[in-house]
């Protein structure tokens, strides 16, 4: 690192490039400075001082000295209640937008010192303690806004561990990712009926003809099988059902079906059909302009579809 | 904030608050600690039922309440020691009663620390020194407390404690290498100094006896080499002359004669420290008499030793003194003062003068017929003598025949006057105690002492000690105060009593002496003690002196560096370093263990590309899953697993 580098303002704030392997925390990424309370206890010793000065007090002198020489020596204090600590992204788990993603952070302390305090922080600051050569792994979150790859960003670990008259603080950035998939669009819409599946739906029809009753509506039914009448009536919206329509009905989620103003708009449609024919236990499949997806269901299929939707 | 982690913090604050405040009751008025306790009574009882706690208008009212109790307090003025001190403690007992946040707690700390201070404005001694380090402790354990996840109370203390520790080499050397400056004239805030009980500049027959029994310790006298025997340590005060027939007084013409000669010395000079405690007056009081002092102190016309610019504090002193002089002729002025009778002398004085020869015989035999007279007949010396209202000589001369140090001197110098000898009374303190264990002399209230001093041709002033003729004891042992009880006898320690020293006894010459030590180096530590103690180090200007402190603030906290960050590795198990020796072993042939790989995965795949291996890389692997994860494992274990991975080797037909 030359001069421009180690002095970098972002250093001390964003932290260094993103890394793929476990930090150990040193003193090239540990920064530290008094707190609001450490300012404070400043001014309290230039009080003492006064105090000392203005009555010839030696022993007033002692105490200003005590208290001056506690709060320097608690940089030291604070500095290794993080130093040596090994820090480590772990798993990521993918969410829909408007959720929060979760980062697991596994914090490693391979030295013989407990730490009493320490705090993570991504969003909102979390505590832990480390007892001697042990680890924790701590959850962080962070609010996602839109579809496709998030980043971590910057992890801070900080103490104020023991005084809290400084803040010790390491910025840390993981090459961690996770897949943000997009908004399930809040509109309940039938499935399309979707012509391209034709070929297919002859066999899911097999067992259709036997009409077993009606049903309440519930997401997932096919178009065909609403009961219109009823609906005309003003009774409500009835799916038919047919004995042996369980898990042999099968729908093409086509992205020229899906309505919106936008890609967006589209891709939240078929989130929202995706995700309401996986809890439906529908086989389905995904058209979309660059990718085609064969019917299935099962939790494979489903995350292969929701990976589709988030990268296109 | 009710949790009860919080409930912890709280009890830990309020009571190293109380702590801190309780050495005030002595030094701030009673409704102030009153009101303190009150506040604090309040917010200890608001822990457990926090509804009880004051609303904002209730506070304001208390601050106004605090507020006319600190103006009504004031005759004093608005500022300095005492004015300050009932400011922080209502403030601090008013902020008890408004904790809300973590800040509050913060600030209820930081004016703890500034009362501990101002506790120090009254009192600088070792127990109080040693109290406020224990308080503090707790102060800054409190703030452990805070920044835990939980508190363990006596896990925070020791974590207080270490960090006090670990400050205290530093606060040393920042307390020696600091810069003492003189704060300028304007900003002393001085108080007048609390009546206190020490000799004055009269004597009345029994003045004296009222100091009798105190222990306030008035100096402290450290010799450098010979120490006098205790028959010549009279400690010279004030000289008084002139007397109403009652009370005796000093006279106009002390500071005449310190211009004119000075005294002949011989004998042993013993030099000598005297560190003076606070004192009303200006008085030093050296021993009889000093030869040579150094600024401030001034010599008057009666060889006594005064500071003029009394500092109203502990100070130092180095003087030289010679217990044998001769101070040479008497001028007019002092034969005047020293001869001065209120009146003619009455015939029943005229007469025991003239019995003891007062007229005819020659002033050396009239001195010791009278000290005879004294030690012959039925006279007693008593800390309590019957009182003396008229005519007080005459009565104690014939009648009681009772008294205290200062009746005898009056009456002494009263019967050498009518012979027409120059005579006058001197006061000051006698004997004092040794401490052995740091060798010096403390004097105390009760030693204060009056005795005659007589003119004589060709010796000068003559100091007699008409005392020691009556009890004799009292000049060459020591009083032992603890031993006195008014109205009685007063009894003298003997040398039988002296050698049944009990540990008591040790243990507080002990005190004592760390109590002098203390005081002399830490309390009176000033400018120009600083700048002898670090000039015997070479260090003589300010600049080298921020030198020094620079350099060792940064020696030691590199030292602490070492001691705090040095961290231990975990010892590596060595069945896994020999295990990694089998994988190094392993590595010619292709096969490089990753990170993330097991044991057992890694196996695998070395036996999928050795196959004629297999036995042994299942063995070696199988013993040390066993060694490392296993809860039991033996040494022949391990023995057995070393032998494997030093007999394994890969086949050279490979490696060809």
């Amino acid at each position: 690192m030359n001069l421009k580098q180690r002095f970098q303002l972002s250093r001390f704030i964003t932290g260094e490039k993103p890394v793929d392997d476990a930090i150990i925390l040193t003193h090239r990424r540990i920064f530290i400075l008094p707190t609001q309370r450490g300012w404070a206890m400043l001014l309290l010793m230039v009080i003492l001082l006064l105090i000392a000065f203005v009555y010839n007090n030696n022993l007033t002198y002692l105490l200003t000295f005590l208290i001056a020489s506690v709060f320097f020596i608690t940089i030291l204090h604070t500095f290794k209640s993080l130093a040596g600590l090994v820090v480590q992204a772990g798993q990521t788990q993918a969410v829909f937008a408007g959720e929060a993603a979760g980062f697991d952070i596994h914090i490693h302390n391979p030295n013989a010192n407990e730490r009493p305090h320490c705090q993570i922080k991504l969003t909102k600051p979390q505590s832990f303690t480390l007892k001697p050569y042990s680890k924790t792994t701590q959850t962080l979150y962070s609010l996602t806004q839109k579809r496709g790859w998030h980043s971590v960003g910057t992890v801070t670990v900080f103490s104020t561990y023991p005084l809290g008259l400084f803040y010790a603080w390491s910025p840390l950035r993981f090459n961690s990712q996770t897949l943000v998939y997009p908004k399930p669009s809040p509109l309940e819409l039938p499935f399309p009926d979707s012509p391209s599946a034709d070929s297919e739906q002859g066999l899911s029809h097999k067992g259709t003809d036997d009409f077993y009753g009606l049903q309440e509506y519930q997401a997932g039914d096919s178009i065909k099988h609403i009961h219109w009448k009823a609906f005309a009536k003003g009774q409500g919206l009835y799916s038919k059902q047919y004995s042996g329509a369980k898990n042999s009905a099968e729908v093409w989620l086509h992205y020229d079906d899906a309505i919106g103003h936008d890609t967006e708009q589209r891709l939240s449609q078929l989130c929202r059909w995706v995700v309401d024919a996986e809890r439906a236990d529908i086989r389905y499949g995904l058209v979309l302009p660059t990718v085609k997806l064969p019917p299935d269901c099962g939790s494979a299929h489903y995350r292969q579809c929701l990976e589709a939707l988030a990268l296109l | 904030m009710n949790t009860p982690h919080y409930k912890n913090i709280l009890i830990f604050l309020l009571t190293s608050v109380g702590l801190i405040v309780l050495p005030h009751v002595a030094n701030i008025p009673p409704a102030m600690f009153g009101f303190f306790c009150l506040m604090l009574g309040w917010r200890f009882a608001g822990i457990w039922q926090p509804q009880y706690l004051p609303t904002t208008r209730l506070l304001y009212f208390l601050m106004l309440f605090a507020l006319i109790l600190l103006v009504s307090h004031q005759h004093r003025g608005l500022l300095g020691r005492d004015a300050g001190t009932n400011l922080f403690i209502l403030a601090l007992g008013l902020k008890l009663l408004e904790i809300k946040t973590e800040r509050d707690i913060y600030l209820v700390v930081f004016l703890a620390f500034i009362v501990a201070a101002s506790l120090f404005l009254y009192q600088q001694s070792l127990f109080m020194a040693a109290y406020i380090l224990a308080v503090c402790c707790v102060l800054f354990a409190t703030l452990v407390a805070i920044n835990s996840i939980q508190i363990h109370t006596r896990a925070a203390l020791k974590t207080a404690a270490v960090i006090l520790l670990q400050a205290m080499p530093m606060a040393t050397v920042i307390f020696v290498l600091f810069p003492r400056v003189e704060a300028p004239r304007w900003m002393l805030f001085e108080e007048k100094n609390k009546a206190k009980i020490g000799l004055s500049d009269s004597m009345e027959p029994g003045s004296i006896s009222d100091l009798g029994t105190s222990e306030e310790l008035v100096f402290r006298v450290k010799f450098t080499g010979a120490i006098p025997p205790p028959k010549y340590r009279y400690w010279r005060g004030p000289v008084l002359s002139y007397t109403d027939g009652k009370r005796w007084t000093q006279t106009n013409s002390q500071r005449f004669k310190a211009q004119l000669a000075k005294p002949s010395y011989a004998g042993t000079a013993y030099s000598y420290t005297l560190l003076m405690e606070a004192q009303e007056k200006n008085w030093v009081f050296a021993l009889d008499i000093p030869a040579q002092y150094a600024s401030p102190l001034e010599q008057n016309g009666h060889y006594q030793l005064i500071n003029p610019e009394n500092p109203h504090k502990r100070t130092e002193y180095q003087i030289t003194s010679y217990t044998q002089y001769n101070t040479g002729y008497l001028t007019q002025l002092e034969y005047q003062d020293s001869t001065q009778l209120p009146s003619e002398p009455s015939d029943k004085i005229k007469q025991l003068v003239s019995q003891l020869h007062g007229f005819d015989d020659k002033p050396e035999n009239f001195i010791s017929q009278t000290l005879n007279h004294f030690k012959t007949e039925d006279f007693h010396y008593t800390l309590t003598p019957p009182l003396m209202e008229e005519n007080p000589i005459e009565s104690f001369l014939f009648n009681t025949k009772r008294g205290f140090c200062s009746h005898y001197a009056s009456a002494f110098v009263y019967l050498m006057r009518t012979a027409h000898i120059p005579a006058r009374v001197v006061t000051g303190y006698q004997g004092g105690k040794f401490n052995t264990v740091g060798n010096f002399l403390e004097i105390q209230q009760a030693h204060a002492h009056a005795w005659a001093e007589v003119w004589i041709e060709n010796q000068g002033w003559a100091r007699v000690d008409p005392t020691a003729a009556v009890a004799p004891e009292r000049i060459e042992q020591q009083l032992d105060i603890n031993l006195l009880e008014l109205g009685s006898d007063i009894r003298f320690e003997t040398s039988n009593s002296q050698q049944q020293e009990n540990w008591l006894k040790q243990m507080s010459q002990l005190w004592n002496n760390a109590d002098y030590q203390w005081q002399r180096w830490v309390v009176n530590y000033d400018s120009s003690n600083q700048s002898d103690f670090l000039s015997s180090f070479g260090i003589h200007d300010f600049k080298a002196m921020m030198k020094w402190l620079m350099a060792l603030v940064g020696l030691i906290t590199v030292l602490l560096a070492l001691l705090l960050l040095y961290q231990k590795k975990k010892a590596i198990d060595p069945a896994l370093r020999l295990y990694q020796q089998f994988c190094q072993k392993l590595q010619p042939a292709g096969l490089i263990r990753t990170d993330r790989e097991g044991a057992m995965d890694f196996a695998q795949r070395a036996k999928l590309a050795l196959p004629e291996q297999t036995e042994a890389i299942d063995h070696i692997t199988n013993a040390f899953i066993q060694l490392h994860y296993g809860r039991v494992s033996t040494r022949e274990d391990f023995v057995t697993f070393a032998k494997l991975v030093g007999g394994f080797k890969l086949n050279d037909r490979r490696l060809e």
